[in-house]
C-alpha cells in the first residue's frame, strides 16, 4: 500500500473515494479496485490488519483479567455500548465507547459503532438472508414510505456475486419469502431444532424452520482459499476477529483482495468532514477529511465517491456537506434527508423447555447459531391489525445442570461432573418497522465533536404497530411451541431501546422520484450523480432480514454501474 | 484505566498477572494488606487469609486442587473490587468482618483451625439461609458465586477437568447423550 505524502493536489487525487471500510465500503473498494480504479478508502479509526490485529483471538477464558466481564467503571461510563450483546473483555477494542464519541439522544437510542478498519464487519452476527419481492414490494403494497426503485430480479445476480466471494453457508430450502442463493453446505440443525422443523412442516404449511444462513466457510472453495481464508473451525469467538478467516469480514476478505490489485490506498484516522461540491461543475469533486490525530484538514479528490460510513454516519456526512447549491446537505433539496429512519424490532424473546429427545445432546459448536423462521405473517396479504411481519431466530441447547446448593466436596463434584439437563429452546423476534417521517436524525445545532463536526442528534422510537407485532409473535410462537410439546413457555418483553438491533437503516432512501427520495435505483444521489450511497442509509424499508448481505449486493451493483458511467463520461 | 496505588507497592502491582495474581513470598507481606491490588475494597492480610480458608472450605482440595491453591480468594477480591457496585462492596466488607467475628464463636476456634467438617456444616447453614445477619448472607452469596466462576474458569479446571476447547472444529447436533 502506498504511503501518502500530502504535498500536491495530484497526489491527493484518485479515481474513486470510498468513505468507510466496513462491510459495504469493503465491497465498494474491492469492486472498484478490481475494475482498475485507483481507490482511496477513508476510515475514521485505526487500522486493523487481519490476524495481526486480533489481540485476544487465541486467548483462553482464564487469560482475561475479569473472565470476559466488563468492570463496573466502564459500564457506568459507557451504558450504551455495554448493552450490546457482543461487547465484552475479549471484543471491547472493536467497539466505540460512549464517552469517546458522544451523540445526542432526543429519544433513547443505542447507537452501536465500530470505528476501525473493517468497522462492524469484525463483530457482526454473520446472518445473511436475501430479500424477496415480498420485501421490495412491501411499501407499494402496504402504502408506506415510497416504492423501492428495484425489484428482486435487479439485485439477484449481485446477491449471487457477493455470496460466492464472501462464502455463505445454507441450504436450498425453497422458501418463497427467502430466496435461495449460492450456498456452501448448511450447518446441521440439532435434534430438537429438527423436531421443531418437522412439527411446523406437518401442522403449519406456511411456516418453515431452516438452518440459519450465515457468512461462514463450511466448505471453502478456491475463491476463499485464494483470499487466505480456510474452513470455519466452530470456535464461535468471531467477535475477536478470526485467525482462520472462517467468517466474512472486510479485514479477512475484501480489503486484502483490493490491496492485492495494487489500486488500493487505505487511509486510517481520516474523519470525513464533508463532501466537496463544485457548483461550476455541478458535481462533487472530493472529500474533506480531518486527520484524527493531527486535526489537520486535508482535501482528497476523485470523480466518483461512495459513501459507506454506516447508516447514520452517512446521514451525518451528507447533512454536513453544505454548499450554496445544497444549504441543507448534499442532495437534500426537499428536506427529506435524515428522515424515515427505521430499524428492526427485537423487543421480544420466548423460551421453553423440552423433555423429549434426551438420547441426544450436541457436541462442538454451531457457527450458524441454529435455526431461522422466515417471515410468514402478512406475507401474501394483510392478515393482522399491524403492518408487515417478523422473522425469528430459533435455537435449542441441552444445558448442564450443576446443583450448587451444597458446599465442600459435594459442591466440587457437582461442578466437575454436571448432569445433562432437559433441552432448552429459545427464540427472538426480528420485526420489520415501518419508516416514519417522525423517526429521524439531524445535525445538532450546537454540539460539536472533537473535530468541530456537528454531533448527530437522533429521534427514533417504536410505534404502536411494533407493540402489536410483539404480541403476535408471542401468540404465534407460543402456539407453535405448544404444538411441539415444549413446556414452561416463557414469553418475555425484551424492552430494548431502538438501535440495539444494530440494524438502523434509512435517512437517504432510494426511490423513483427526486421529490420523495434521495437516491435513484443505482444508489446515486438524484441531485449529485457522482455520489453513491450503498450502506444502510439507502434503505427505503427494512424487511425482516439481517441487512448486511443486501448492502454488499447493492454496493457491488452500484460500482458496476458507476464504472460504466465513468467510462461513458457521464459522471 | 487509571489505578490508584494506595498503600500497595509498585512491586506488588508488577506481580499482578492477567487473570489472577501470583502468590507473594512472605517477606513481601509486611504491610498486613492484601496481595492483590485493590482500588475500592480495604482488605487486610487477615481478611485475605480468612477468605482463602473460606474458598477452600467451599471447594476443598481432594485429589485435585482446591480453592486456596487455585487462588480463588484473590479472584473473588479482584471481581468484587472491579465489577461490583459500591453497595455490594460495602456489603461484602461488612459481611466479611461480621463473619470473622461470628464464625470463631460458632466453631470454638479460629475458622482456619476448625475441623473441616465443622467448617462445612457452618457454611452449609449459611447456604441454607440461616446466616445470623443479612450482611453475612450477602457476603457469602457473592463469595460463593465468584469462587465458582473462578473455579470453573481456572486454567486447571479448563485444561484437566471440564475441558475448554478453543478450536472445536466440529458440530454434531445428534451426539449420543
Amino acid at each position: 500500500m502506498s504511503n501518502i505524502t500530502i504535498d500536491s493536489i495530484k497526489e491527493r487525487t484518485f479515481d474513486a473515494i470510498v468513505i468507510g471500510s466496513g462491510i459495504s465500503g469493503g465491497w465498494a473498494a474491492k469492486e472498484l479496485t478490481e475494475k482498475g480504479l485507483k481507490t482511496l478508502v477513508l476510515e475514521r479509526g485505526r487500522d486493523v490488519k487481519h490476524v495481526k490485529d486480533y489481540p485476544t483471538t487465541n486467548m483462553y477464558p482464564y487469560e482475561f483479567e475479569h473472565r470476559n466481564e466488563i468492570p463496573l467503571e466502564d459500564r457506568k461510563k459507557n451504558p450504551v455500548i455495554n448493552r450490546c450483546y457482543a461487547y465484552h473483555e475479549d471484543s471491547q477494542h472493536f467497539f466505540v465507547k460512549d464517552v469517546d464519541h458522544p451523540y445526542v439522544q432526543q429519544k433513547p437510542f443505542d447507537w452501536i459503532r465500530g470505528y476501525q478498519v473493517g468497522g462492524k464487519s469484525l463483530t457482526w452476527a454473520r446472518q445473511t438472508q436475501r430479500w424477496s419481492d415480498f420485501d421490495f414490494e412491501g411499501p407499494a403494497r402496504d402504502g408506506f414510505a415510497v416504492d423501492w426503485p428495484i425489484r428482486y430480479r435487479d439485485i439477484a445476480p449481485w446477491y449471487s456475486h457477493v455470496e460466492r466471494f464472501a462464502g455463505i453457508s445454507g441450504n436450498k430450502d425453497g422458501v418463497a419469502a427467502l430466496p435461495d442463493g449460492e450456498f456452501l453446505p448448511g450447518y446441521q440443525l440439532n435434534a430438537v431444532e429438527d423436531h421443531f422443523k418437522q412439527v411446523l412442516g406437518k401442522q403449519y404449511p406456511d411456516r418453515h424452520l431452516i438452518s440459519a444462513r450465515c457468512a461462514h466457510l463450511s466448505s471453502p472453495q478456491p475463491i476463499h482459499i485464494e483470499q487466505g481464508r480456510v474452513k470455519c473451525q466452530h470456535r464461535t469467538l468471531c467477535q475477536r476477529g478470526c485467525p482462520f478467516g472462517g467468517y466474512f469480514s472486510s479485514n479477512a476478505s475484501t480489503l486484502p483482495w483490493a490491496e492485492k490489485t495494487g489500486n488500493l490506498t487505505l487511509r486510517p484516522f481520516s474523519v470525513v468532514h464533508s463532501i466537496i461540491y463544485d457548483e461550476g461543475k455541478g458535481k462533487a469533486t472530493g472529500v474533506k477529511v480531518i486527520d484524527a490525530n493531527t486535526k489537520e484538514e486535508i482535501d482528497f479528490f476523485a470523480p466518483v465517491i461512495f459513501v459507506n460510513a454506516s447508516a447514520l454516519n452517512t446521514n451525518l456526512i451528507l447533512l454536513n456537506s453544505k454548499s450554496n447549491r445544497f444549504p441543507e446537505g448534499l442532495g437534500n433539496d426537499y428536506g427529506l434527508m435524515g428522515k424515515y429512519v427505521a430499524f428492526h424490532n427485537y423487543s421480544a424473546v420466548i423460551s421453553a423447555d423440552y423433555e423429549g429427545l434426551l438420547e441426544y445432546k450436541t457436541d462442538g459448536r454451531n457457527p450458524a447459531g441454529g435455526g431461522y423462521i422466515p417471515r410468514f405473517r402478512n406475507l401474501h396479504k394483510q392478515e393482522t391489525d399491524f403492518l408487515r411481519g417478523w422473522a425469528a431466530a430459533f435455537g435449542a441447547r441441552r444445558g448442564e445442570v450443576r446443583d450448587t446448593g451444597k458446599v465442600g466436596g459435594t459442591l466440587k463434584d457437582q461442578l466437575i461432573k454436571p448432569q445433562l439437563g432437559n433441552w432448552q429452546v429459545h427464540s427472538h423476534m426480528m420485526g420489520e418497522t415501518v419508516p416514519r417521517e417522525s423517526n429521524y436524525v439531524r445535525l445538532d445545532p450546537d454540539k460539536k465533536d472533537t473535530w468541530e463536526i456537528p454531533q448527530l442528534s437522533i429521534s427514533v422510537d417504536y410505534q404502536e404497530d411494533d407493540r402489536k407485532m410483539r404480541q403476535d409473535y408471542f401468540d404465534r410462537m407460543s402456539e407453535m411451541f405448544d404444538a411441539a410439546g415444549f413446556k414452561n413457555i416463557s414469553p418475555r418483553n425484551d424492552d430494548r431501546i431502538p438501535g440495539l438491533d444494530i440494524h438502523e437503516m434509512g435517512g437517504v432512501r432510494m426511490g423513483h422520484d427526486p421529490k420523495t427520495s434521495l437516491l435513484n435505483k443505482w444508489n446515486q444521489l438524484h441531485a449529485c450523480k457522482n455520489v453513491f450511497v450503498t450502506d444502510g442509509a439507502c434503505m427505503t424499508s427494512t424487511a425482516t432480514q439481517n441487512p448486511s448481505l443486501t448492502y454488499m449486493a447493492l454496493a457491488a451493483r452500484a460500482v458496476d454501474y458507476a464504472t460504466g458511467e465513468l467510462r461513458k463520461g457521464n459522471l | 484505566m487509571d489505578k490508584r496505588i494506595n498503600r500497595r507497592t509498585a512491586l506488588r502491582n508488577l506481580l499482578i498477572i492477567a487473570g489472577g495474581a501470583m502468590v507473594l513470598p512472605a517477606c513481601y507481606r509486611q504491610s498486613g494488606s492484601a496481595t492483590v491490588a485493590l482500588n475500592n475494597l480495604d482488605i487486610s492480610e487477615a481478611d485475605e487469609n480468612l477468605l482463602a480458608e473460606l474458598v477452600e472450605a467451599l471447594i476443598p482440595a481432594t485429589d485435585t486442587p482446591g480453592g486456596k491453591e487455585l487462588l480463588l480468594h484473590l479472584f473473588v477480591l479482584k471481581m468484587v473490587d472491579d465489577c461490583h457496585s459500591p453497595e455490594d462492596q460495602q456489603a461484602f466488607s461488612a459481611g466479611l468482618n461480621a463473619f470473622a467475628k461470628w464464625a470463631p464463636n460458632e466453631l470454638g476456634s479460629s475458622f482456619a483451625d476448625a475441623d473441616p467438617a465443622k467448617k462445612e456444616a457452618l457454611l452449609q447453614s449459611v447456604q441454607d439461609g440461616n446466616a445470623p445477619d443479612e450482611s453475612i448472607g450477602k457476603f457469602y452469596g457473592i463469595t460463593k458465586r465468584r469462587a465458582i466462576q473462578g473455579y470453573m474458569n481456572s486454567e486447571y479446571v479448563m485444561t484437566n477437568l471440564v475441558k475448554y476447547e478453543l478450536v472445536p472444529g466440529r458440530y454434531d447436533g445428534y451426539a449420543k447423550a
